[in-house]
């Protein structure tokens, strides 16, 4: 049961949120949408003596894309939101689809992708795609800004590159070359509303010649993070296209994870479901690539 | 044990209430303010029962904090019907398509329908039911709430005078 | 009549309106004056010996009011089965020992429940810990220790069943099958959890509010487990948010709640929380089944041996019907010469199983259907004709059963075959899809009187008023299934009143008449409705004489009640409004109210059941043969309940007994380490969601059962058996694999399709 004695400070500005992470520091954790720090506080097992909500802070909620910019989601930004935003159905459909699935409606309304990725959780929805689109965070603390690219972002199960101090100000996504194509998919034993058992993300950029300039694939919920599988990437780079290269691939995907068994599934049927998903996404990349999105 | 005086915003009317700040809103609006349309079905987020909107967009209200709530448009079921004989069309479909059994997964159905309709006032049934993702029955196998959502947006397309009571 | 026959209308249920705008009262939505708020300290082990309980820290706790425990309480043990003492072995808390994690080893009585949960944590209670037995195997092991001691080798109870010679019938088999199944424990997930308040009244009583399907048995155990007559207890109704089963017995909250009120002289109020539901609620019986079956070369069922071992978890609660049950379900559906039944329960350190909706029907046909499959492939007979050739009809027996009054069993089929295109589609067969059917016959509430009550089984009492209303009394229970509507209806079409003019009292155990055995076996509408039937029967009594002075009849007419007239039915102008015929009827009894009761319990029924419903179910699905995932693309339904009283409520109930199927044969199931349940929520309890759902198809097939009301027997809970046979076998069919051991996992399918590769 949650403490009674638990403080919540509702700050308006920035400024006042790192005041009260560096006050309280180690007993301070940042809300937004509540969804995952509620119920751990619930059962128990998260004890923290103050809230930080970032709900009243003018300048997180903006949501925007410029072609030569690419896009930037606020760290207040509701996942529906993101998952809605035309720009990003556009040129992100793996964010977009995420944004679209994940969890629940009434989750995805209160909950913000910033939150998703903090929480770090391995099967953390948004992230393979976030990987794959080569995303950043912009970090903020009393102090000083800094920008960290999502691969050095998680380092652990449910660790992140983040000082108790600091909070996400936004996510900066650069936008694909014109010629990429990508996907994001996902399974479970129910298939639609479960935390994902299993979740792979793919770009593939073509040259002019069709063949594969850059590819970038990552996994959710098959590794303590969430991660890119580099093996994989190398095996496609330079390739034409082709169903055996990306059944080579994908075996070089399911090699590459590391998963555990749980109550959602087995490790065994998670490597299975990494080779399997893999080589959908890519077939996927390569039809939105050659056929635009 | 410091409560905090806040002011919440519900189906219109100013309360103000003395909360701690760990109290989930389900449980301020049922204990604190009388309004126990709102149910508790698992207090994790995962049913829905909980369902109310928040400035228009449907939300656990177990996994809301009540003092997150404040200076907000808080929508609960007793928000509505302007009264038993004259209900929302959402409502009256649901009674007129059997989409009710044991009810208590009914007020956070059609909090979430109502969320989908004034987003999207003719969804598909795909939409409907993937609207309704997070919000449990065990009752009714969600069929007659989905075909009770399809007709609430026609009879609200159609007009005030269809959406009244016969 | 002007107005449709209200029997058989699609009527929306009359309680709607209050659930729509919130204002429907469920136990938790109370409040009382004084109320304290109670919490439960459970076992953290699953068997273990109490050594020291020390509720001092807790009972210094500002705000705490009482804690208990066991030996504060009156260590009555009590049970369902009031029949056979000896299978009462629960006690509200516990005294001595713990069988499982969750049991009930004390409770707390505080201001607020947020302090009640923090008292818990200051409860020392010491425990030496006992080897736990998490399987049947384990459990009947030899030299297994023993969960209960009054118990054999861990076995509570078993029952026997063989008529004909089983033998010779084996011998003269053509073709033999064994099999073996294992199906597992899902959960009721009732979306309102368990909930009681406690009110103190004067002289010792106490009335409980509390979410339950059987008001009248929590009433009797009640005063049985607090030492108090049977009467100081007072059960009211509140509205009940589902139960399935879940709901239909005493429990440890209720007693607390009771107990601590009476103490205190204060309201007390327990909730559950939905962790402790998936925890430590009850659950369906996991059932090791072994089953042997006979048939002739042309596919005649020849005989049947039936072994099931019931994983009946740390209690008795339902178990003893369960088993009773499981082996009629055994041989119902099909006319079989010669069947032998043997069925243990058998204790294990786990959360108890007990009644779900089916009660032993859902597992013994996933094995029967099955292996009826199995005969049909290996006898090369369409699986739809081998039932046809075995099926049951009107007037067959069910050997030491009943005979079946009403059949539509081969209709179904039939039916069932025509509009899921099963002939053409199982010619055209497509890669990785399939189409399987399941079947079902279920009872329509139970003869045996194991509560031993002394009571009929069924009563209403029926009242008419001069403004042309009547009220009905009736401790029915509605839970969700509609007997709030039903049972009105079938007051409103004895009567010849608008459904609009009836008011009802329900549920509570002081002023509804004395008895009712509560909402399961689904027996309501048709005891209930028979009760209502012969009330009314009673007060048309008391109205008819009135026509005949009134209008001066020189003939003996028959009167008829329709359209909220009284007349005769040869002449239907000559009549009177039913209003002014109770003011009339009123006036001749000198003031004396128009009231009657109406009783009904089975009579010369057999032992089991007065009838039985049919149906047959077709599940067409597509597996994907790379993951494994079974999508279920489109469910057909042929069902006889007889008639149905009201059509909205009877899809309504197919519709949700095909999540419940679902979910049982997918995707739930519980991740138990050591007897302890790792998925104690609805994110990892995964039932099926308003996205998984297929679309379903569903032809009525209608008979006339004499002995329900109207023709009616039950509906919604043969519905939930046939979903997980069907879908096993379609998976079979689009893939090769055939589940022998429920729930079918994508990763199940998955590893029988890599080794037949």
């Amino acid at each position: 049961m949650t403490d009674l004695s638990l403080k919540v400070h509702q700050p308006t500005a920035l400024d006042e949120v790192l005041d009260l992470l560096s006050q309280h520091r180690g007993d301070a954790k940042v809300l937004a949408g509540g969804t995952d720090i509620l119920p751990k506080m619930r059962a128990g097992a998260l004890k923290v003596g103050h809230l930080v909500s970032i709900n009243r802070v003018a300048g997180l909620n903006r949501i925007e894309f410029r072609e030569d910019e690419g896009l930037v989601i606020g760290g207040g930004v509701r996942i529906t939101d993101v998952g809605e935003f035309p720009d990003v159905q556009k040129h992100y459909p793996g964010l977009a689809y995420a944004c679209s699935v994940m969890a629940t409606t009434q989750i995805r309304n209160m909950g913000t992708v910033a939150g998703n990725l903090a929480n770090a959780a391995p099967s953390a929805d948004t992230a393979p795609p976030l990987l794959i689109y080569k995303a950043s965070l912009v970090i903020v603390k009393k102090g000083g800004r800094r920008e960290v690219d999502i691969d050095n972002f998680f380092t652990g199960p449910g660790e992140v590159s983040i000082d108790p101090t600091e909070v996400i100000e936004a996510i900066r996504v650069p936008t694909p070359s014109p010629c990429s194509g990508s996907s994001y998919m996902r399974l479970s034993a129910r298939s639609k509303v479960d935390i994902a058992a299993v979740g792979v993300a793919g770009l593939l950029s073509l040259d002019t010649s069709g063949r594969i300039e850059c590819a970038r694939l990552a996994q959710g919920a098959v590794a303590p993070i969430p991660q890119r599988c580099s093996e994989a990437e190398e095996m496609l780079a330079g390739q034409e296209p082709t169903e055996d290269l990306f059944g080579r691939a994908a075996a070089a995907g399911s090699a590459g994870c590391c998963p555990i068994d749980d109550v959602r599934a087995s490790a065994a049927y998670r490597t299975a479901m990494v080779k399997v998903l893999t080589r959908r996404v890519l077939g996927e990349c390569i039809e939105r690539a050659k056929g635009g999105i | 044990m410091a409560k905090q005086i806040i002011e919440l915003t519900v189906n219109g009317d100013r309360y103000e209430v003395a909360v701690e700040p760990s109290r989930s809103l389900a449980e301020v609006l049922r204990e604190d303010l009388g309004l126990t349309g709102t149910k508790i079905g698992c207090n994790q987020g995962d049913c829905g029962a909980c369902t109310v909107l928040i400035d228009g967009r449907s939300v656990a209200s177990c996994m809301t904090l009540a003092v997150e709530a404040q200076h907000r448009e808080i929508t609960t079921i007793e928000g509505l019907a302007a009264s038993l004989q004259n209900l929302h069309p959402i409502q009256e479909a649901f009674v007129e398509h059997g989409a009710v059994q044991c009810g208590f997964c009914t007020s956070g159905m059609i909090m979430s329908a109502k969320n989908l309709l004034d987003k999207n006032p003719s969804p598909s049934e795909q939409e409907i039911r993937h609207a309704l993702s997070g919000n449990l029955c065990r009752c009714t196998g969600y069929t007659k709430i989905v075909e009770a959502i399809d007709a609430a947006a026609g009879n609200l397309a159609a007009g005030p005078d269809k959406g009244e009571q016969p | 009549m002007k107005n449709p026959s209200i029997i058989g209308a699609s009527l929306p249920r009359l309680d709607a309106r209050h659930k729509v705008t919130g204002q429907a009262v469920y136990t938790d939505d109370l409040k009382f004056s004084g109320m304290l708020y109670g919490a439960i300290l459970r076992s953290p082990i699953p068997h273990g010996r109490i050594k020291r309980i020390d509720a001092s820290a807790a009972k210094a706790l500002p705000g705490v009011r009482d804690v208990i425990a066991g030996a504060d309480t009156p260590r009555i043990k009590y049970g369902n089965w009031r029949l056979v003492p000896s299978s009462q072995d629960e006690l509200p808390l516990a005294l001595d020992k713990v069988r499982f994690v969750g049991d009930e080893v004390a409770a707390v009585a505080a201001r607020d429940p947020y302090i009640a949960r923090r008292a818990l944590e200051l409860i020392e209670v010491e425990y030496e810990p006992l080897p736990g037995l998490f399987t049947v195997e384990d459990a009947t092991a030899e030299g297994a220790p023993l969960i209960h001691e009054e118990s054999e080798g861990n076995v509570s109870l078993v029952r026997k069943i063989e008529y004909g010679d089983i033998e010779t019938q084996f011998d003269k088999a053509y073709l033999v099958l064994e099999n073996n199944f294992k199906v597992h424990a899902v959960n009721h997930a009732y979306l309102e959890p368990c909930s009681s308040i406690a009110r103190p009244d004067e002289g010792g009583r106490v009335t409980l509010y509390t979410s339950t399907q059987v008001p009248y048995i929590v009433q009797c155990l009640l005063a049985h487990t607090l030492g108090i007559p049977e009467n100081h207890v007072r059960v009211m109704k509140t509205q009940v948010g589902g139960g399935f089963g879940g709901k239909m017995e005493l429990r440890p909250w209720e007693f607390c709640a009771a107990f601590m009120a009476l103490r205190l002289g204060v309201p007390v109020k327990f909730t559950l929380t939905r962790d402790e539901e998936l925890a430590v609620g009850r659950r369906r019986h996991g059932m090791s089944i072994y089953t042997k079956a006979g048939f002739s070369k042309e596919g005649k069922l020849l005989a049947k041996d039936f072994q099931v071992m019931l994983d009946g978890g740390a209690y008795n609660a339902m178990g003893p019907t369960a088993t009773f049950l499981c082996g009629t379900f055994g041989n119902m559906l099909y006319n079989i010469p010669a069947y032998r039944y043997f069925g243990r329960h058998v204790y294990t350190n786990k959360p108890p199983a007990s009644a779900m909706r089916g009660f032993g029907a859902p597992q013994a046909a996933y094995a029967a259907e099955t292996q009826l499959n199995i005969a049909a492939e290996k006898l090369g007979i369409d699986p739809i004709d081998i039932r046809l050739i075995n099926g049951m009809e009107q007037g067959d027996v069910i050997p030491e059963v009943a005979t079946v009054s009403s059949c539509g069993f081969k209709e179904s089929l039939q039916k069932v075959r025509k509009v899921s295109g099963w002939d053409e589609k199982r010619k055209n067969v497509k890669e990785g899809k399939g189409l399987g059917i399941g079947c079902f016959s279920f009872i329509s509430g139970g003869v045996f009187n194991w509560f031993d009550t002394k009571y009929n089984f069924a009563a209403a009492e029926a009242s008419v008023f001069e403004d042309g209303t009547a009220q009905l009394a009736c401790m029915a229970c509605d839970i969700g299934q509609g007997p709030d509507t039903v049972l009105r209806q079938i007051l409103a079409a004895e009567l010849g009143i608008g459904i609009d003019k009836i008011r009802l009292i329900s549920m509570d155990t002081a002023t509804t008449p004395k008895a009712d055995l509560g909402t399961w076996g689904s027996r309501v509408t048709l005891m209930n409705g028979n009760a209502i039937i012969d009330a009314a029967r009673k007060i048309k009594e008391m109205l008819i004489p009135v026509i005949f002075s009134e209008l001066d009849l020189n003939q003996i007419h028959d009167i008829g009640f329709g359209d909220d007239r009284v007349f005769v039915k040869a002449r239907p102008k000559k009549g009177m409004a039913f209003s002014e015929c109770v003011y009339k009827a009123l006036r001749g009894r000198r003031g004396e109210p128009l009231t009657a009761r109406g009783f009904y319990t089975p009579r010369n029924k057999g032992l089991v059941s007065p009838a039985f419903s049919f149906g047959a179910q077709v599940a067409e699905v597509s597996v994907d043969q790379e993951t494994g995932l079974v999508k279920v693309d489109r469910m057909y339904t042929a069902h006889d309940c007889g008639v149905a009283i009201n059509k909205m409520s009877v899809e309504g109930q197919l519709e949700g007994a095909i999540q419940m199927g679902l979910g049982y044969t997918l995707c739930e199931q519980f991740v138990m380490d050591g007897g302890r349940t790792l998925n104690t929520n609805f994110l990892d309890y995964k039932m099926p969601t308003a996205e998984d759902m297929p679309p379903s198809e569903y032809v009525e097939v209608e008979t006339y059962e004499p002995e329900g009301p109207f023709g009616a027997k039950e509906a919604g809970e043969g519905l939930a058996v046939p979903t997980a046979p069907a879908v096993a076998h379609a998976v079979y069919e689009a893939t090769g694999y055939r589940c022998m051991d429920l729930p079918i996992t994508p990763e199940k399918v998955l590893a029988a399709l890599e080794k037949t590769e």
